[in-house]
């Protein structure tokens, strides 16, 4: 029976896991683009609409007392983009790594392992290999520990932050802790793994389980930020938006 | 003030802009980052209640939790959190970029359909 179940986590539950994972991913990005894709409502819903007429007859007779402009000089063509440079900067004095350096650091460094450690570990690019025929270039394994251990670490920062600072305590729920458990589970009991403390055998089935769980969670809870972190800046007006933030609000 | 709330406007309210509102509402990580882009938080001595993500969790997100089955105490109980500690200045920063001053202002929306503003804006007239 617990063999059965072995073969079964190992074999097709990871692609199903993976399946889930990325079917999910398209569907919920393609839902919330859907969603989106007519502008928010005024804020008042009884405000009156905006005449276009009147502001295109000004333009016509102002178009008509101006010269047309002459070709633009180097420098003319440039400003925007000197413009958009300065901006940015201004931007960024106002942007979390300056108000927040230590929670801006701290979750850059969390993402970008959180990728960077599973999918460049060595045993698991073994396994790539195994299915595919090719592997991606692996870290070392000291690296990779060291790398979890860092992540670890992030991942304490963001606990003892829900604990202790009064203002996310105050949003704080029961699901919150269960996202950030979900998302720490593979990595310590990998790291257990790897160090093979505790029982080799139920730590890996832990780990092998979890991370499954982790990639169906993705899509369908919090973690989906994974996707709408990028999707939102595409709808966004705002300084911190890709492109100009037309679709939306 | 005691007249009972009309349920089904606030439920009909609530069901149009669902599908948007509603991811709003769980795509925020409950990160508290956008506390100091909030004048108001950083005014009162930085006040939890003050807190952007507070402000919305705690109206409009309460309202879609009990499906528009709300009273009129309720209501009263969100309208200091809506009308007074909010003034829509648009400012909140929320790094997942959530937009967090439309659901206050759909949360006053629905307040104000079952007449629940503040009063001094009718003295202001």
């Amino acid at each position: 029976m617990m063999a059965q179940f072995v073969l079964f986590i190992k074999g097709p539950m990871v692609w199903i896991a993976f399946g889930v994972f990325f079917g999910g991913l398209v569907v919920q990005a393609w839902r919330f683009i859907s969603v989106t894709r007519k502008k928010d409502p005024d804020y008042l819903p009884g405000a009156p609409k905006k005449k276009k007429n009147k502001k295109k007859k000004t333009k016509k007779t102002l178009g008509k007392a101006v010269a047309k402009p002459k070709r633009k000089g180097i420098m003319e063509r440039l400003q925007p983009l000197i413009r958009f440079a300065d901006k940015s900067y201004d931007n960024l004095e106002n942007s979390m790594f300056f108000t927040h350096p230590v929670v801006a650091v701290v979750s850059v460094i969390f993402h970008v392992f959180l990728f960077v450690t599973p999918i460049f570990l060595l045993a698991h690019n073994e396994l790539f290999r195994k299915a595919f025929g090719f592997s991606l270039p692996g870290l070392s394994d000291r690296t990779t520990d060291m790398l979890t251990i860092i992540f670890l670490m992030c991942g304490a920062f963001f606990l003892f932050r829900r604990i202790f600072t009064k203002r996310v305590r105050a949003i704080t729920t029961l699901y919150d802790y269960l996202v950030l458990l979900v998302t720490l589970t593979p990595f310590i009991t990998g790291f257990l793994a790897f160090r093979q403390w505790g029982d080799y055998q139920t730590v890996m089935i832990v780990h092998i389980v979890s991370g499954e769980l982790m990639l169906i969670f993705i899509p369908f809870s919090k973690l989906g930020h994974m996707i709408y972190f990028f999707l939102y800046r595409l709808l966004i007006g705002s300084e911190y938006s890709f492109g100009q933030g037309k679709r939306a609000w | 003030m005691s007249t009972p709330v009309n349920r089904d406007q606030i439920k009909r309210m609530l069901k149009a802009r669902k599908s948007r509102m509603k991811r709003y509402l769980s795509h925020c990580m409950h990160c508290g980052v956008c506390a100091e882009s909030c004048f108001l938080y950083m005014k009162n001595d930085k006040d939890p209640q003050y807190l952007p993500s507070y402000k919305v969790l705690n109206s409009l997100g309460k309202l879609y939790k009990k499906g528009g089955r709300v009273d009129r105490a309720f209501l009263l109980k969100i309208k200091p959190i809506v009308w007074k500690n909010c003034v829509l200045c648009r400012r909140c920063y929320c790094p997942v970029g959530v937009d967090v001053p439309a659901m206050i202002a759909f949360a006053r929306s629905i307040c104000r359909s079952q007449g629940v503003y503040p009063e001094e804006t009718q003295s202001w007239l």
